[in-house]
């Protein structure tokens, strides 16, 4: 492993029940890079992150993170090793307001961003930190889902499809966050299907199929490849 | 002294003050079920119990010296025990969590309620047997004594104090959920816990804390109870039942709800006293069924919890054991031939519960629906069976089937207003009802009390048949179990069977597919209701007796216990459990209170080891070795089939 390596999947298979989901994943992220996980609908990229963060209850291989496996480790202490998630579904608790949202991952080390910077980061989160946490738009509530796990000082930031269903002017507030956010230091595993905006961001890219790796595209040859990742996109 | 509408000021604000009292422990009660049941999902029936050992625990405190004389301790008063006893009773509660509860989340709800119901037999068994039904004195403390007269009344300084600390603990309980940081962890992994784990929290340590929480407000609930209530092994029974008909009124999802919903039906419960006394102990179920009617969700409720009917059947539909024209001779010849070795009686006793079993098998193992009253069914026919062939004098076979009429009248009505409400909601609401079915049974005048209705002759049936020759009564008994056997299984092979298992496998399938799930449901729910009442009122003829026992809670308890031993949802489970279930109360009868300790345990081991019950554990063996002898006889084990084991 080299010495820049923070997060290196290896021979990763994860299981829903008797159905199996990934096959033998692996790929690597340097620290402070930006990675992307391109792949079709059902491909197996949430499942993947699911499995780094523990959610996956049956899983085997090799999930090495700062040197250590976490494959048998519970989600709780894998967050405390420095990972956070951001979910597809965002995961924005209604029972809580914003600021309660914002609030809740416990702080895990130290480095992580000041509660003010992170309402510099979304000016439009700071003005509804009042209102229950559903009560915002689907952007707001993306926003959300990102800046909450900003301050608890993990390095590595686990997003998965932060553009989806969103407009395109969020879109392109969400790369500039992104962008930042490298800027600041921090690793992010991106998983998304929408390939220009992530061919904007990342480092490298790989693209998943049937829970497997197929393919692995570093930044610079990305903008003569388009049309081929954009054919193993195509449904 | 004036008088409103012909009642004393005295009267109205004494009966006030006790409702306050009584929605105080309300409050204090369905805060921690409402708690417990928001964040892990559990229906605590065990809390009845552990507020009864908060009560003597305080009661234990005090008489320290008299308990153990050797070891010199001192004894430690009301205020001791109000600090000390809610965490001890809340260590005991983290203990169980531990032990016991943890193991069932992961599985259907419907087995948390049914561990927890075991857990309550257990405990309050156990004190049954050491302190028997009697209850024991504690007094006021020292500094309460007395009170104030506010001219309008005199108010006891322990009540008052009692209102005031109840309230306040229910107040600061609301703020710590409602308003802290702890509170929003609780209530974050209310709503989607593997996030909050994914967060760094540990959920798992939250749980058993937030369960140690709600039973250590049960905990101290029962100290502050202790000095106005006797300190008895049964107080914490009678309580959870109408906790649970309180927590269905104030709704799912709401705390303020459930302190408001406590108080309030505590001081409507008072009133009724009031005015019309005998509606007092039925009202709050009352209240229930009109909530259910006119707001299913609670008056609080936020959301209605979306479970759907649960799987929870262990049969093998090829099993020979699941073949049911081959049982039904067998059964038919075995039952024929077991009166001339066993007592005709203690058969007698096996046949009417194994068609109870069989018939609430129908509803829990083959729908999926977790009944809790079949009790209701069960002895109300039992009543009207014994009622009619004995005061109005209906030949034996017209008797039966007036009281079969009131079950299935009664089913309707209950599956009508259950069927509104999934996954331990139902569980609830038919436990409730039922309840308040044994308190009208309870008051009426036609079912004499505690006595109930005795000497029920037999009679003739098709008048000829004299059904006092015990020979006779066996085989009518046989027919009648027989018959029921049968409808069932037709029942469960006919189209209306093969829609009600598309409901238990897939319900939003069934949905989907155009099937009114909830008319069938309704429709089998009350083909189960009837059924039961068959066997109810053949009890009450063959017994000659119909009781308040075959009312009361303890009966449905039974019906569940009898088809999860036997095995959910196998044809033969419930007869199974029934012949086990009776041999053990028979063979137990003289050792009194250790029954229920026993049956407990019983449910708590079924629970935990063994789901899948006699008879479900069966088949698994018996299709194993048809495998493995397919494979000796040079088969060969599919791949996939080896490498799982
Ligand atoms: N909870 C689950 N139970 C069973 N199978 C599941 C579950 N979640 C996902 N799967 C299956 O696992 C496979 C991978 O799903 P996954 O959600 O990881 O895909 P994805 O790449 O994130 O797709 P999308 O782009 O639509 O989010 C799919 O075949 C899916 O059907
Ligand atoms: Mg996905």
């Amino acid at each position: 492993m080299s010495a820049g390596t923070l997060l290196k999947v290896r021979d990763l298979r994860g299981w829903y029940g008797e159905s199996q989901a990934l096959h033998d994943m692996a790929f690597e992220v340097g620290k402070g890079e930006v990675v992307t996980l391109l792949g079709r609908n059902g491909a197996g990229k949430t499942t993947t992150l699911r499995a780094i963060m523990g959610l996956l209850r049956k899983r085997s291989g090799e999930i090495s993170f700062a040197g250590e496996n976490l494959i048998d480790r519970m989600p709780e202490h894998i967050a405390r090793r420095g990972i956070a998630y951001c979910p597809e579904e965002r995961g924005i608790f209604a029972s809580l307001t914003v600021e309660e949202n914002l609030m809740l991952p416990p702080v895990v080390a130290e480095g992580g961003m000041a509660l003010d910077d992170i309402y510099e980061l979304f000016p439009n989160i700071a003005e509804r930190r009042r209102s229950p946490g559903t009560k915002l738009s689907g952007g707001e509530q993306q926003m959300l889902a990102i800046g909450r796990i900003l301050r608890t000082g993990a390095t590595l930031l686990l997003l998965d499809e932060p553009t989806e269903g969103l407009a395109p002017v969020i879109v392109q507030q969400i790369g500039v966050v992104i962008r930042k956010l490298k800027e600041r230091g921090f690793t992010v595993l991106l998983v998304e299907q929408n390939v220009r905006f992530a061919a904007r961001l990342a480092n490298r890219h790989y693209v998943v199929e049937h829970g497997q790796v197929i393919d692995r595209l570093e930044a610079a040859d990305v903008a003569g490849s388009l049309d081929r990742i954009q054919n193993y996109l195509k449904v | 002294m004036m008088t409103l509408l012909g009642i004393s000021p005295q009267l109205l604000f004494g009966q006030l003050l006790i409702g306050l009292i009584n929605g105080v422990f309300y409050a204090m009660m369905s805060l921690g079920v409402a708690i417990i049941f928001g964040m892990l999902r559990i229906g605590n029936f065990v809390h009845g119990a552990q507020y009864m050992l908060g009560a003597f625990g305080a009661w234990y405190l005090l008489n320290l010296p008299d308990l153990f004389p050797s070891l010199g301790l001192p004894s430690l008063n009301y205020w001791w025990a109000l600090v000390l006893v809610p965490f001890g009773v809340a260590l005991i509660g983290a203990l169980m969590e531990r032990l016991f509860i943890r193991k069932v989340y992961e599985l259907e709800h419907a087995y948390g309620l049914l561990l927890t119901v075991g857990l309550a037999m257990l405990i309050e068994g156990l004190f049954n047997v050491r302190y028997g039904a009697a209850g024991q004195q504690y007094n006021i403390p020292e500094a309460l004594k007395g009170g104030v007269n506010l001219g309008f009344m005199f108010m006891p300084y322990y009540r008052l104090w009692v209102i005031v600390a109840g309230i306040l603990v229910c107040v600061a309980t609301w703020y710590a959920i409602e308003r802290t940081r702890l509170g929003a962890y609780l209530r974050a992994a209310t709503e989607n816990p593997d996030l909050v784990r994914a967060f760094g929290i540990n959920v798992p340590r939250m749980l058993m804390l937030t369960y140690a929480f709600g039973v250590g407000l049960a905990g101290l609930a029962g100290v502050m109870a202790a000095p106005i209530y006797q300190v008895s092994p049964q107080m914490g029974h009678s309580i959870i039942i109408t906790i649970f008909a309180v927590v269905v009124i104030g709704g799912m999802g709401s705390i303020s709800g459930a302190i408001y919903t406590g108080l309030m039906l505590g001081v409507i419960e008072g009133l009724t006293k009031v005015f019309w006394p005998q509606a007092s102990t039925t009202v709050i179920f009352v209240i229930m069924v009109l909530v259910l009617i006119f707001r299913p969700a609670g008056l609080f409720g936020r959301e209605t919890v979306a479970a759907h009917a649960a799987d929870m059947s262990t049969a093998r539909p090829d099993s020979i054991l699941e073949n049911g024209r081959l049982w039904m001779a067998i059964l038919a010849i075995g039952g024929t031939i077991v009166p001339f070795f066993i007592y005709p009686v203690f058969g007698m006793k096996i046949l009417c519960l194994a068609l109870f079993a069989c018939a609430y098998n129908l509803i829990f193992g083959y729908v999926g629906l977790l009944a809790f009253g079949h009790a209701a069914f069960y002895g109300s026919s039992a009543y009207v069976a014994a009622f009619t062939a004995a005061s109005w004098g209906f030949p034996t076979e017209l008797a039966i089937l007036s009281g079969v009429a009131m079950a299935t009248l009664l089913g309707a009505i209950f599956g009508w207003l259950a069927i509104r409400r999934q996954g331990l909601y139902f569980a609830m609401i038919t436990l409730a009802l039922a309840q308040l079915v044994y308190f009208y049974a309870i008051q009426a005048s036609w079912t004499h009390g505690e006595d109930g209705i005795q000497s029920v002759p037999r009679g003739y049936v098709f008048g000829v048949i004299n059904l006092n020759d015990p020979m006779a009564m066996y085989f009518f008994v046989l027919a009648v179990f027989l018959i029921g056997f049968g409808v069932i299984y037709r029942i469960v092979h006919s189209p209306f069977g093969q829609v009600l298992k598309s409901i238990r496998e897939n319900e939003p399938r069934a949905i989907s597919l155009g099937y009114s799930t909830d008319r069938f449901k309704l429709i089998a729910f009350t083909l189960s209701a009837m059924l039961a009442g068959l066997a109810g009122g053949t009890k009450a003829i063959v017994f000659q007796i119909a009781s308040l026992a075959d009312l009361y809670f303890q009966t449905s308890a039974d019906a569940l216990l009898m088809t999860l031993i036997g095995g959910v949802g196998t044809l033969l489970g419930p007869i199974v459990g029934a012949i086990i279930v009776v041999t053990i109360q028979t063979e137990l009868a003289t050792l009194g209170s250790w029954v229920i300790v026993v049956q407990g345990a019983a449910f708590v081991v079924c629970v935990l080891f063994l789901r899948k019950g006699v008879v479900g554990t069966l088949e698994d063996w018996l299709s194993a070795r048809v495998e493995r002898k397919r494979i000796a006889a040079g088969g060969g084990a599919p791949v996939v089939e080896r490498s799982s084991h």
